[in-house]
C-alpha cells in the first residue's frame, strides 16, 4: 500500500498544469464551434481519448494519467471536452463490438469531435426497465426502418450520430429481441425536441424516430445481441472520473467556507456557529471519503483491471453524497444558496453538470445523478445480486419468460 | 499509487483472522464478558508470541517495527472478532513511550509489552469529559522526589489489568505526561458496567499519588502534542476495529438474507432487504477507504494525516453504528436476542464511538484544519 504519486505521475501532473495554464481559453466558450475548437486543442495535446488504443487515434495512457488530467482541469476550472458520451463509452463499445469498417468510419471523427454522439437508450416507458423498450427496427432489405421515441438524450440537438437500442424481434423474451445500431441523427426521420429540466436548462432532449433509416452496415454486433452490448456500454459509463469530481466538490467547499465567513448569525460569522461547524466538519469528512474511495478505484483501474459490478458502489456513493452535500450547503446558506444567478463571489461554483452555476443550480442538478446511468435503486440491485450474491428477486416479467 | 495490500500485509491479515477464528470465537468472548477480569491472560500470551503486541515497536526493543497500516489490519480483525482486552491501549502507550521516553523508560516497558509481560492503559478524560488535551485539570505538583498527582480521570479503559498508566496532568509548566504505577498509594478505582461488557471502564481517583521524577514521560509542559498524536493513532485504530465489526455484521446479514425464507422465498430477494445490504456494503467499503487512507497517511507523515485520522474516526463511527444496527434489522427478532452474536459487534462498535475522541470532537478538528 502506497498512496504517493509516482515521480512519473508527478511530472505528468506538472506538465499538464503548465499546458492548461498556457492554453486555457481566456473567455467563456459560447458557440459550438468554439467548444469544438477547444476540444480539438485538448485532443491534440493528448488529453482526450487518453485510454483509447493508439491504433484508433487514442493515446494509450494510464487511468492515473487520465484522472490527473481531469483533476487539473477541475482545479483550474477549464471548460470540459465535448462528446463525453462518445469518447467515454460509445467509442469503446465500437472498439469492442464493432466491425473494422465501423471503426475506420466513426472513431477518429468522434475523438476530434468532428462528429458529436448521443445515446438513444431510455424511453418514456423504459428507464430502469430498459429491456422493456418499444422502439422497433424492421428489416427492409438493405436497411432497417426505425420507429419510436427516446428520451433523456444528452447533446441531442448537436448530435450527428446516436447509438440506438431497438427491438428487432418481439416474439422472444424482451431482452433477447433487442439490437444495437449506429443511427444518423441528421436525417428527415429523426426529430429532436429539447426538454426543459428542473434547473431551467435544456441538456436533455426527446428524440422521435419516424421511418428513420439505419443502414445494415451500422448494426453493432449480431442481430438481437443488443442487450449484451448495452451491458458492456453501461459498464464503461461507471467508474473513471474519480479525482476531478472530488476536486470540484472541494473547491466548492472552500467557497462555502468563504461564504460562512461573510454571512453573519447573532452578530458573528456563520463559520463561528457551532451547529454550522459540526455540519461542515461532517460534510468535509464525507467529501474526503469520496476521494479516498476514488483513489482506491483508481489504483485498481491503473493496474489495467476493468471496472466490474463494484463500480456500482462508486456511482451510488458519490451521487448520493452529492445530494447530501448540496442539501447541507443550502441549509447553511439560507436565501443566498437559492439564487439562480450569482451576485456574490461565493455564489458561483462548478456544478456536476460540468458548467459553472450557483449553489442552487448544483442543488437541483444533484437530483439527476441518482437517476441517470442506472438509478440508485438499480445500482443497489446490481450490488445485491452481483457483489453480495443475494438471490434474484422473483419478477413478473421473468415468470412470463 | 497502490491502495491494495502487499503480500506481507495480506499474510498478516489472513493469519490474524485464522488465529482469532480459532482462539477468539464468539463463545470465548461470551466467557470473557462474564469474567471479572474481562480479558484472557492466555490469549494475551499467545498474541505476544505472534508478535502482535510489539508489531509497531522498534526492533531494538523487541518489536517488529511495522506501521499503522499493519496495525490497522490487525485491529480490523480484532474488531471482527469483538476481542475484549487491553491490546490497543497497551500498544498506544508503548508507542508513546517509544516516541517520547528515555532510554530507561524504553528498556523498562517496551520489551515487557512486546513479550506480553506488561499491559498499559491511558487516561484521556478528566472530570469535565473534554477530549481536548489542553482541558486536563488533574494537577501535578512538584515534590522533593518527583511529583504528586491529584484529580479525577473518567472512563478509563482496562485500567484494572494495567501494569502502567499513562496519565496526563497539569504541571506548572503545562500539560505533562506521567507513567503511573496502578498500585501506588492514593489511587482509587470505581469500576462501572458499560453497555459493551468487552470494554471495561472505571473511574480513577488520584489523591496525592506519588510519581518518581524519572517516571515523567517527555519534557514538562510537552504533553499536548504527544497526546494529540496518541489520539490520532488511537482514533485511526478504533476506526479499524469498528470497520471489522461492520464487516462481521455485514457478512452475517448477507448470509442470513440468503437462507432465511419468508413468503416462500429468501428474504435477500426482496429489494427492501437487498437494498439495505447494498447500503451496508457501501458504508463498509467507504469505511475501508477511510481507515487505510488514514493509516497510510500516519505512516507516511502526510500533510493531511491528522485530518485523515479524524475523518476516519467520525465517518466510520457513524457507518459502523448503521451497518451493525441494520444487520440486527435484517435478522429481525433473532438479532435482538442475547443468544445471537450480533449484539457483540453492535455494542463494540458503539463503545468505540466514545473512545479516542467522539465524532463531534473530531469534526471540529477537521473544520479547524480546512477552514484555518
Amino acid at each position: 500500500m502506497d498512496l504517493n504519486y509516482s515521480p512519473e505521475d508527478g511530472a505528468f501532473r506538472d506538465k499538464t498544469r503548465r499546458w492548461l495554464e498556457a492554453n486555457m481559453p481566456k473567455d467563456d466558450l459560447k458557440t459550438l464551434a468554439e467548444r469544438k475548437s477547444w476540444h480539438r486543442q485538448l485532443y491534440e495535446a493528448g488529453y482526450v481519448g487518453m485510454l483509447w488504443p493508439q491504433e484508433y487515434g487514442g493515446w494509450g495512457a494510464t487511468a492515473m494519467q487520465q484522472a490527473i488530467v481531469q483533476d487539473e482541469m477541475a482545479r483550474i476550472g477549464a471548460p470540459p471536452a465535448i462528446n463525453g458520451l462518445g469518447i467515454g463509452f460509445i467509442g469503446p463499445t465500437i472498439i469492442v463490438h464493432g466491425t473494422e469498417w465501423q471503426k475506420q468510419r466513426y472513431l477518429k471523427k468522434m475523438l476530434t469531435a468532428e462528429e458529436i454522439w448521443c445515446q438513444l437508450y431510455s424511453e418514456p416507458n423504459a428507464g430502469s426497465d430498459l429491456a422493456g423498450l418499444k422502439t422497433r427496427a424492421e428489416d427492409a432489405g438493405d436497411h432497417f426502418v426505425v420507429n419510436g421515441q427516446k428520451i433523456w438524450t444528452s447533446s441531442g440537438p448537436i448530435a450527428d450520430w446516436g447509438i440506438l437500442l431497438a427491438r428487432t424481434d418481439s416474439k422472444v423474451a424482451k431482452h433477447k429481441g433487442i439490437s444495437c445500431f449506429l443511427l444518423n441523427m441528421r436525417q428527415p426521420g429523426v426529430e429532436v425536441r429539447p426538454l426543459k429540466q428542473i434547473s431551467g436548462h435544456s441538456l436533455f432532449s426527446e428524440v422521435f424516430m419516424t421511418n428513420a433509416r439505419a443502414d445494415k452496415q451500422d448494426l453493432i454486433g449480431s442481430l438481437s445481441e443488443g442487450w449484451a452490448i448495452a451491458q458492456t456500454t453501461l459498464g464503461y459509463e461507471r467508474g473513471g472520473n474519480s479525482l476531478g469530481r472530488v476536486t470540484r466538490y472541494a473547491i466548492a467547499f472552500h467557497q462555502l467556507v468563504r461564504a460562512t465567513r461573510q454571512l453573519k448569525r447573532n452578530g458573528k460569522p456563520l463559520l463561528d456557529d457551532p451547529v454550522v461547524r459540526a455540519k461542515m466538519g461532517k460534510l468535509y469528512a464525507e467529501l474526503e471519503v469520496q476521494r479516498y474511495a476514488g483513489l482506491r478505484v483508481l489504483s485498481t483501474l491503473n493496474k489495467g483491471e476493468r471496472p466490474g459490478p463494484e463500480s456500482s458502489i462508486t456511482k451510488l456513493s458519490y451521487t448520493e453524497f452529492e445530494k447530501r452535500y448540496y442539501e447541507t450547503a443550502l441549509e447553511i446558506l439560507g436565501p443566498w444558496g437559492q439564487m439562480m444567478t450569482a451576485r456574490e463571489e461565493f455564489e458561483e461554483i462548478d456544478t456536476s453538470s460540468g458548467e459553472a452555476g450557483t449553489w442552487a443550480t448544483a442543488f437541483l442538478w444533484s437530483r439527476a445523478g441518482t437517476i441517470y446511468s442506472g438509478s440508485s435503486e438499480i445500482q443497489k440491485n446490481i450490488i445485491g445480486e452481483r457483489v453480495l450474491g443475494l438471490p434474484k428477486e422473483v419478477r413478473a416479467d421473468r415468470l412470463k419468460a | 499509487m497502490d491502495f491494495s495490500f502487499t503480500p506481507d500485509q495480506t499474510l498478516l491479515k489472513n493469519s490474524a483472522r485464522s488465529f482469532l477464528d480459532e482462539h477468539c470465537k464468539p463463545a470465548t468472548v461470551r466467557l470473557l464478558w462474564d469474567d471479572p477480569r474481562g480479558e484472557s491472560p492466555a490469549l494475551w500470551k499467545e498474541m505476544a508470541q505472534l508478535g502482535w503486541l510489539g508489531l509497531s515497536l522498534p526492533e531494538a526493543h523487541g518489536g517488529s517495527g511495522l506501521g499503522m497500516v499493519e496495525t490497522a489490519l490487525l485491529l480490523e480483525e480484532l474488531g471482527r472478532a469483538a476481542y475484549p482486552g487491553p491490546l490497543w491501549p497497551t500498544m498506544l502507550v508503548a508507542s508513546a513511550i517509544a516516541s517520547h521516553g528515555t532510554d530507561e523508560q524504553k528498556k523498562r516497558w517496551l520489551p515487557a509489552v512486546a513479550s506480553g509481560d506488561a499491559r498499559a492503559a491511558v487516561t484521556l478524560l478528566d472530570s469535565d469529559l473534554d477530549w481536548n488535551p489542553d482541558a486536563v485539570s488533574t494537577r501535578a505538583d512538584k515534590t522533593p522526589t518527583g511529583w504528586q498527582l491529584s484529580g479525577l480521570k473518567r472512563y478509563v479503559a482496562w485500567g484494572h489489568v494495567a501494569d502502567v498508566l499513562l496519565v496526563p496532568a497539569r504541571a506548572p509548566e503545562g500539560v505533562s505526561l506521567f507513567l503511573v504505577d496502578p498500585s501506588a498509594a492514593g489511587i482509587g478505582w470505581t469500576p462501572m458496567m458499560n453497555m459493551d461488557p468487552g470494554t471495561r471502564l472505571a473511574d480513577l481517583k488520584l489523591d496525592r499519588v506519588p510519581v518518581r521524577g524519572e517516571d515523567r514521560l517527555g519534557a514538562p509542559g510537552a504533553g499536548t502534542p504527544a497526546l494529540l498524536s496518541l489520539l490520532r493513532r488511537g482514533a485511526a485504530g478504533a476506526a479499524a476495529e469498528m470497520l471489522g465489526a461492520s464487516r462481521r455484521c455485514l457478512d452475517m446479514a448477507v448470509g442470513y438474507a440468503k437462507v432465511r425464507e419468508a413468503f416462500g422465498q429468501p428474504i435477500g430477494s426482496f429489494q427492501a432487504i437487498r437494498h439495505k445490504c447494498s447500503d451496508m456494503l457501501l458504508e463498509t467499503e467507504n469505511s475501508h477507504a477511510a481507515v487505510y487512507y488514514a493509516a497510510w497517511a500516519l505512516d507516511a507523515g502526510a500533510e493531511d494525516a491528522a485530518t485523515a485520522a479524524s475523518i476516519a474516526k467520525s465517518y466510520v463511527g457513524d457507518a459502523a453504528r448503521k451497518v451493525c444496527g441494520e444487520a440486527i434489522q435484517v435478522h429481525g427478532g433473532i438479532g435482538f436476542t442475547w443468544e445471537y452474536d450480533l449484539h457483540m459487534y453492535f455494542k463494540r462498535a458503539k463503545a468505540l464511538e466514545a473512545q479516542y475522541g467522539d465524532a463531534e470532537y473530531h469534526r471540529e478538528l477537521i473544520l479547524r484544519h480546512v477552514a484555518a
